[in-house]
């Protein structure tokens, strides 16, 4: 599964993360990695813009980015 | 003095601008890094007989640079001199700040590490064991707090204690199969004569690992390059084979990221989890209410921007005005003193008018992106933009250009991606500024019924954005076409701004404005004035001066405003507008409403005045009665709606265009950003006087 399929407040356990460069380092640098506990914060009402939280820190993503993000509970 | 030279590096909302501000007796100097349009913060501070500088980079997230700021920050770690680097983490989100860390250690330069804020993650029960840290990372490790001023002195003492070394004593390795590698390659690269180093060998062999195009750039041209080349080929392969990986810059990702995870395990007693955030998210991000309440700040922040901001405008408008008369009276009389005084001053003026203006909105904007609201906006629009090709942060340049497109265009600066700033710019210009509002209304109450007028002004600012939405789309689709376009974004945590930074950021941004606008102004100033000037037809003014003594006293103003028509016609500005007359004639413009239309790119409002000068009724503003009818015989219906059409598209003023070109340094896109709005405008304006003419207006 990946974090589009999370429900707001769930967590998860970062498997894989598919990007292309440079949007990948960019995921990096936020601590979207792999090992990372993620948590599903919010999204808007059409789920087009997700926000997460790694360690710490909220971060933003498209659907797209989002989509790219592999979970594991 | 003996000299210390140190750089204060680190990842975005760490705070380092407020240690900056923390340091006791620091002297802040405020510049641009060489040919960017970034600003370079340095201080000078004196301790023990030592002179410290230290140059504050703008924030980095990875050496893997990606915004231009980034680049900026990176060259000048890479290349240029220094003695200490000194990296601000901030503790509430420590795994992440070391992941920037430990690719800062691999240049094994003298290394000083700030954890910053530790108050916060103090107050919530967290603690960092600073001994410890230090000893895993091998470089000296502060605990600070730049709002209780807690250990921002220590910074300078540990700086004064470390410069003299030659490497810093990290011991960070990673796993042995990628230390292999690097060992393998160094020895490649130490054969070259000009790498010495084995540590700075170290580094450059990792950059490359990481496909470092700066760092590919330098070993190009090395004559151990096709080795180097060939074996970082086979070094990657097998490094991916081994970690089966698809890129090597994934391995040291993970590698870094599992060594920060263990290091922050060891050292670090976590705090409880943080609610105040999550609280205020609920509501301010909620799906339902979060639009709203967004709006509502909106309207706010432009009603106190505009309703404030014009309360000084008019003594500002009244000292300048005074000013002139002042020294028109004490110059001597001739070309120097009117080429001064209506030229070089008044235009000035224009821009410091907008000074109150530009300062409340930035003081707005700064203040939402401080206390970390301005990435909820992003957040809350960028499914609705992202229609047209814009990121959400690109709102408040869009918003701030129905006041002004010069405070807009450097509001744009909130755009971190280089593509959607340039689009964003891009349309800037159809957002239809308050200076054109003048215009509007007098070419409204002379050629529409009153009844409608409020419709259509209504329709007239809708229309442009609406333009600049589908301008963006298509821009993006034909001119960034298949690139693309992320949008990851630290949503920072709330915090309340400190007023020191507030003013210290308001004070750098009037400086630079002042002395941009400044400088461009003064110097378009001259030309139109030259323009419109010259050249001097003595004896035309003779003659009419003959005939206005002679003439009764009601006719004396009507004559004085003939002369006024007819010097303008005589000048290059009166003799360019007849010239481009052939191109504005399928419009149906006559050379006046041409240059109108020139003058305009001087200042919107100055269109209502030229047309007053051109059609012979002297001073006039836009309620002028005299003026309207004389539009309204010279001018047809559908040649005033092309006008329309024209100023709402056409480009913005010198003042704003100067601000363009300021802000984006690369010729071809200035060259595009001047010629497009006017074609666009001419054609559509074509398009609309030519249907109004098929529907027989």
């Amino acid at each position: 599964m990946n974090v589009t399929d999370m429900k707001i407040g769930d967590q998860a356990i970062i498997k894989r993360v598919r990007a292309q460069e440079p949007v990948k380092s960019r995921l990096f640098a936020m601590g979207i990695a792999k090992g990372n506990r993620i948590k599903l914060l919010d999204h808007t009402l059409k789920k087009q813009t997700w926000e997460v939280e790694v360690d710490g820190t909220r971060v933003a993503l498209r659907d797209e980015e989002a989509k790219g993000i592999e979970v594991e509970p | 003095m003996k000299k210390i030279k140190a750089v204060m590096v680190g990842q975005p909302n760490v705070g380092k601008s407020s240690i900056i501000n923390a340091i006791s007796g620091a002297r802040l100097h405020v510049g641009n890094f060489a040919g960017v349009t970034v600003e370079k913060k340095e201080v000078e501070v004196k301790k023990d007989g030592w002179d410290i500088q230290i140059v504050d980079l703008p924030g980095i997230y990875s050496l893997n640079a990606y915004t231009p700021e980034e680049h900026v920050a990176k060259r000048y770690l890479l290349f240029e001199d220094y003695d200490v680097i000194i990296n601000v983490v901030d503790a509430n989100v420590l795994q992440r700040n070391l992941v920037f860390t430990l690719q800062l250690l691999d240049m094994r330069k003298p290394t000083i590490l700030v954890v910053n804020m530790i108050d916060e993650v103090e107050e919530k029960g967290g603690s960092i064991d600073r001994e410890k840290l230090s000893e895993l990372l091998g470089v000296p490790v502060i605990l600070t707090s730049a709002k209780e001023r807690r250990g921002v002195d220590e910074i300078l003492d540990r700086l004064i204690q470390i410069h003299g070394q030659k490497r810093c004593g990290c011991k960070i390795y990673y796993n042995e199969k990628i230390e292999e590698e690097i060992e393998r390659l160094s020895k490649i690269l130490l054969k070259s004569p000009h790498f010495t180093d084995y540590d700075q060998a170290r580094f450059y062999v990792i950059r490359l690992l990481e496909k470092d195009e700066d760092i590919y750039k330098i070993v190009h041209d090395l004559p151990i390059f096709l080795e180097l080349h060939e074996a970082l080929g086979e070094s990657m392969r097998r490094l991916c084979l081994e970690f089966d990986a698809e890129d090597v810059r994934d391995i040291f990702a993970d590698e870094r990221n599992a060594l920060a995870r263990s290091i922050v395990m060891q050292v670090m007693v976590l705090p409880q989890k943080e609610t105040l955030t999550d609280k205020i998210d609920k509501v301010l991000i909620h799906p339902v209410f979060g639009l709203p309440i967004f709006l509502f700040f909106m309207w706010a922040l432009f009603q106190i921007t505009f309703e404030v901001g014009s309360i000084p405008m008019e003594y500002i408008d009244e000292t300048i005005t005074n000013f002139a008369a002042w020294l028109r009276g004490i110059l001597p009389p001739g070309d120097f003193s009117s080429a001064i005084t209506d030229g070089v001053i008044p235009a000035v003026g224009a821009i410091l008018m907008f000074l109150p203006n530009i300062l409340i909105l930035f003081l707005g904007i700064n203040l939402l992106e401080q206390t970390g609201y301005m990435a909820r906006a992003a957040f809350l629009l960028d499914g609705f933009l992202k229609k047209f090709g814009l990121q959400g942060k690109a709102f408040i340049p869009l918003v701030s250009g129905f006041g002004c497109t010069v405070p807009a265009y450097m509001a744009a600066r909130t755009l971190k991606n280089p593509k959607d700033r340039l689009i964003t710019m891009l349309i800037l210009g159809f957002m239809n500024c308050s200076a054109r509002l003048p215009v509007y209304v007098l070419l409204i109450a002379a050629f529409f019924p009153t009844h409608n007028a409020g419709n259509v002004l209504f329709a007239i600012y809708i229309g442009g954005a609406l333009l600049g939405l589908l301008v963006a789309k298509v821009l993006r689709m034909l001119l960034f076409k298949g690139e693309p376009e992320p949008f990851v974004m630290e949503m920072p945590p709330y915090r309340f701004p400190s007023l020191k930074a507030l003013g210290m950021e308001l004070w750098i941004k009037a400086k630079i404005f002042i002395k941009k606008a400044g400088t461009f102004i003064a110097s378009a100033a001259m030309i139109i004035w030259f323009l419109s000037s010259y050249p001097k037809n003595e004896a035309l003014v003779q003659s009419y001066q003959q005939r206005i003594e002679h003439a009764a006293p009601q006719e004396r103003k009507e004559l004085q405003n003939e002369l006024q028509a007819r010097l303008l016609e005589q000048s290059y500005l009166g003799q360019i507008g007849k010239a481009i007359e052939p191109v504005f004639s399928p419009l149906g413009f006559d050379w006046r409403l041409s240059v109108a239309t020139l003058s305009g790119l001087a200042a919107k409002e100055i269109i209502v005045s030229t047309l007053a000068t051109l059609y012979a009724v002297g001073e006039a503003d836009e309620h002028s009665t005299t003026l309207i009818s004389k539009l309204r015989e010279n001018i047809d219906f559908k040649t005033a709606v092309a006008l329309i059409v024209i100023i709402m598209i056409y480009s913005p003023c010198v003042a704003a265009m100067s601000t363009f070109y300021a802000e984006i340094p690369q010729w071809a896109w200035r060259a595009f950003y001047t010629i497009y709005p006017n074609v666009l405008a001419w054609i559509l304006a074509f398009g609309v006087y030519n249907l109004l003419k098929f529907l027989g207006y």
